[in-house]
């Protein structure tokens, strides 16, 4: 092939020159490197020495065995475990739970092996290792709150794929002006309030293009916006993120620790444990002011930690303004989408205590796929299932720890630990409960953390005479606080997957929100919760 | 049975059609020097694309720029897939965290003398790991035939990403960024970065880019032997067609054995003559042979080795001196195979 003028080699320039262009005849395709067809059949045998030892090379994937290597660390820990001789006081039972728990922490920590195997481990494990009847683990799986879950995931789908985004972020701005600051404080609270009743993954995945919008708007290159795209961004996502506890329907860990209150608590019988039967108004009553006092914290924090380089978004929201009216006037399918949203947050607060959770999530659902506002396709994909099998199976295990008496041995040891280091106190209490689920939790899933973690807590709490409710409150308050890797928070990776930020922003905040967050649990937890009690 | 062990169902007229048309797509493919410049995104890594314009200097010359995307993680967003959030990036109108950098690398090229963005451009689809946002690639082709592809892939992880577009169209060439880390070779065999797994793993040449442009010249290193002769021969012909000055070097590991390496590097000097190929320099030292080509060949763009030169229990045990030089060259490296 002839050469283009581009390149007909003149050597002039180089060294040892000497040559004549128009001599050259090579044909980089012809003459130099060469590309090497993959080998079929027998000529990969053909090959020799060194060549041959990197074609089999290719062929030996010992580094399977590394990145599995918590599996199989696991598998031995968890049977060395189980072979031990019986502690005393503890049945075997409630050895092979306890071993069982340890194994699924260690696979939801290291992420062995994908997610959603873990609960089928747990499945098979119950069956096979702890001789449950198999409809009995069935039965176990699916609870009110396993139904919530799976409806409130349903439900976000459904929201999210209204893209109310724009018309949200106009409002906003119509209340805030043109201020970041102001931007930055609205965005908190509006993403704060819908978070409190339908998750925050919800809450992150609608607002995020239009978090985005408002940064491109503004400046084409992100590397000039950059911190103006942490503060727009974080505030979406810790909006979110501080809500999630707020309300029951906040999140799966909401659900969760009410279901372990129920089922550890509560007797029919006796009409003082009517208490552990948390309704939705009463949780409200101790969790919402969590986000309240945080809310102005978090809107502070942002602008401190990542001062913007613009002030002023006027730019940006013009464009905005422009957009939104494009849209033009609202179609009766949005209007029909708020009114269901809002049903169903009503009907979450009057017949939560009657008909569950999860019955209302579910029939939410039903509204949106009965009026043609989302299709089932879109539901099905939006959801990870493996999600749902992950809560309940978690729940399920909780459950045995119970039965078989294993919570009780844990807490009793744990009780002994805690005095021996003064922490038996109240505020000392709290303070281990909090720090070892905020440990737990930014190394996995909160709802998982919140899971395995619960029954030994609430059984510690009966143990040292502390309020089972006050102590469930902590846990699933505190499992909100994992704040330093994208991965801690579901409002977390979803914002982090546009791209924006980088994985030290999120440190560089979160080590600041989560001290400030401790303090105020703590201080809630001793001078506002007792006076609810009495 | 006996159908069992025919190569083929197809009677012979068609058979013979289709190895018709298997030819003539292979003799196409060969008829072109295609590189691969993979790009991570960080600013360092758009040196592979300069280097793959450098070399794309005629037209029988494509290059493809691949940006790989791990898979979005589902669990740690609490149940709802961040894929939908993806989507709905999309659909507001936004490009994925790849595109900005391969537009970027558009720009390259232009800088580069390669002005892509004005040739006639196809988009090619394709849904890719249950990801919406799946592989994307855009093809500008230019009138003489030249090819610019600018992909955006998805994959579990960047390595394999990477080694899977090798099997869509053989390079001949694949350019990587400098590797932030690299193991021995046992332990390679368990884990390693990037860069290391796809330049132990690739079926083609590689050259790892190091900021280098600034200096000029090719020190092709030869052992002597004819696979290394090969090499030289090939790289030789890319270092002209680019109007590089060639510099050739031969170690030898004892004073005993440099009349030797004289003799390898007179060899190449005479084999490169013979195609009318000028040779700035020849260079010989005695010494370790790793060490050796990394402390001459820095003040080289680019050091040419291949994969020989040590026993192969050696090269079982601390990998092949190409391997070394990769490693802890301070100039880019070029592995011929």
């Amino acid at each position: 092939m002839e050469s283009s003028p581009l390149c007909h080699a003149d050597m002039a320039g180089g060294k040892g020159s000497g040559m004549i262009a128009a001599e050259t005849h090579f044909s980089l395709s012809r003459d130099s490197l060469q590309a090497r067809q993959p080998a079929a059949g027998l000529d990969r045998f053909r090959r020799r020495g060194y060549l041959r030892y990197r074609h089999l090379r290719s062929y030996v994937d010992l580094a399977y065995l590394w990145r599995k290597r918590w599996f199989f660390i696991t598998m031995m820990v968890g049977f060395a475990l189980m072979a031990l001789p019986t502690p005393s006081g503890l049945t075997h039972q409630g050895q092979i739970v306890l071993s069982m728990s340890v194994m699924a922490t260690m696979l939801f920590i290291s992420e062995a092996v994908p997610l959603p195997t873990v609960p089928l481990l747990i499945i098979v494990g119950e069956v096979i290792l702890l001789k449950v009847d198999p409809t009995k683990v069935a039965q176990s799986l699916m609870t009110d709150s396993v139904l919530f879950i799976m409806g409130s995931l349903m439900l976000a789908v459904a929201i999210v794929k209204q893209r109310l985004d724009k018309r949200i972020a106009w409002w906003i701005v119509r209340m805030t002006g043109t201020n970041v600051y102001w931007i930055s404080f609205g965005i908190t609270t509006v993403c704060g309030a819908l978070a409190a009743f339908i998750g925050e993954h919800t809450v992150a995945a609608m607002m995020l293009p239009v978090g985005v919008t408002l940064i491109t708007l503004t400046s084409n290159d992100p590397r000039k916006v950059h911190n103006l795209a942490a503060v727009i961004l974080f505030s979406i996502s810790y909006g979110s993120s501080i809500a999630g506890v707020a309300t029951p329907s906040g999140g799966a860990r909401n659900a969760i620790i009410i279901s372990y209150w129920k089922d550890f608590f509560y007797d029919p019988a006796d009409p003082a444990t009517r208490r552990y039967l948390m309704d939705y108004v009463s949780w409200i009553v101790y969790a919402f002011p969590m986000f309240l006092i945080r809310l102005p914290l978090v809107a502070a924090l942002l602008i401190f930690t990542f001062r913007p380089e613009v002030s002023d978004m006027s730019r940006a929201i013009s464009r905005l303004r422009t957009q939104v009216s494009m849209q033009g006037p609202m179609r009766g399918s949005e209007i029909l989408t708020i009114l269901i949203f809002l049903a169903t947050i009503g009907s979450w607060v009057a017949f939560s205590s009657t008909v569950g959770l999860g019955v209302v999530a579910i029939s939410g659902t039903i509204a949106f796929l009965v009026f043609g506002l989302v299709r089932w396709e879109d539901i099905n994909s939006g959801v990870n299932w493996g999600v749902v099998l992950l809560y309940a199976a978690a729940i399920s295990l909780g459950v045995e720890m119970k039965e078989t008496g294993a919570a009780e041995w844990v807490a009793s040891s744990v009780l002994a630990a805690l005095n021996s280091i003064g922490a038996g106190s109240d505020i000392g209490f709290n303070a281990v409960i909090s720090l070892l689920t905020i440990g737990v939790s930014n190394t996995m899933t909160a709802g998982a953390a919140v899971a395995v973690l619960a029954p030994i807590v609430l059984k510690t709490a009966v143990a040292a005479h502390e309020d089972p409710l006050s102590a469930g409150f902590v846990m699933a308050i505190s499992s909100a606080f994992g704040y330093l890797t994208p991965a801690a928070q579901p409002a977390f990776a979803i914002i982090y997957a546009s791209g924006y930020l980088r994985g030290a922003d999120f440190f560089r905040i979160g080590w600041r929100m989560m001290i400030i967050s401790i303090i105020v649990l703590l201080l809630t937890a001793a001078l506002y919760w007792p006076l609810l009690r009495s | 049975m006996a159908g069992f062990f025919r190569r083929t169902q197809l009677s012979d007229r068609q058979e013979a059609a289709v190895q018709k048309t298997l030819q003539h797509l292979r003799a196409q493919r060969r008829s072109r020097f295609r590189l691969l410049a993979c790009i991570d995104g960080s600013d360092e890594a758009f040196v592979t694309v300069r280097f793959a314009a450098r070399f794309a200097c005629t037209n029988d010359c494509d290059v493809i720029v691949l940006f790989v995307r791990p898979i979005d993680q589902g669990l740690h967003s609490g149940g709802l897939q961040v894929k939908l959030a993806r989507q709905n990036m999309i659909d507001a109108g936004f490009e994925l965290p790849g595109v900005s950098h391969l537009k970027q690398a558009l720009a390259i090229l232009k800088e580069e003398g390669i002005d892509a963005a004005h040739w006639p451009k196809e988009t090619e689809y394709q849904d890719a790991w249950g990801d919406p946002a799946g592989d994307t690639k855009v093809e500008y082709r230019s009138p003489e035939g030249r090819s610019v592809v600018l992909k955006l892939k998805t994959a579990p992880d960047v390595a394999n990403g990477i080694l899977d577009q090798y099997e869509l169209g053989p390079y001949n060439l694949m350019i990587l960024g400098e590797p932030s880390r690299w193991r021995g070779e046992v332990a390679s065999f368990f884990d390693s970065g990037v860069v290391q797994t796809v330049a132990t793993m690739a079926p083609c040449s590689v050259l790892v880019a190091r900021q280098s442009l600034d200096r000029r010249g090719f020190f092709i290193c030869t052992d002597g032997t004819s696979r290394s002769m090969q090499a030289v021969r090939r790289a030789a012909v890319l270092a002209f067609m680019t109007k590089e000055p060639i510099t050739l070097f031969s170690v030898a590991t004892t004073p005993q054995g440099r009349p030797a390496a004289e003799e390898a590097v007179a060899n190449a000097k005479a084999l490169l003559k013979a195609m009318k190929i000028p040779v700035a320099e020849t260079k010989t030292a005695v010494g370790r042979p790793a060490e050796e080509i990394v402390e001459r060949g820095s003040l080289y763009r680019v050091v040419v080795v291949t994969d020989e030169g040590r026993s192969r229990l050696q090269r079982l045990l601390r990998g092949s001196t190409a391997t070394e030089v990769v490693r802890l060259a301070r100039t880019s490296v070029l592995d011929v195979r």
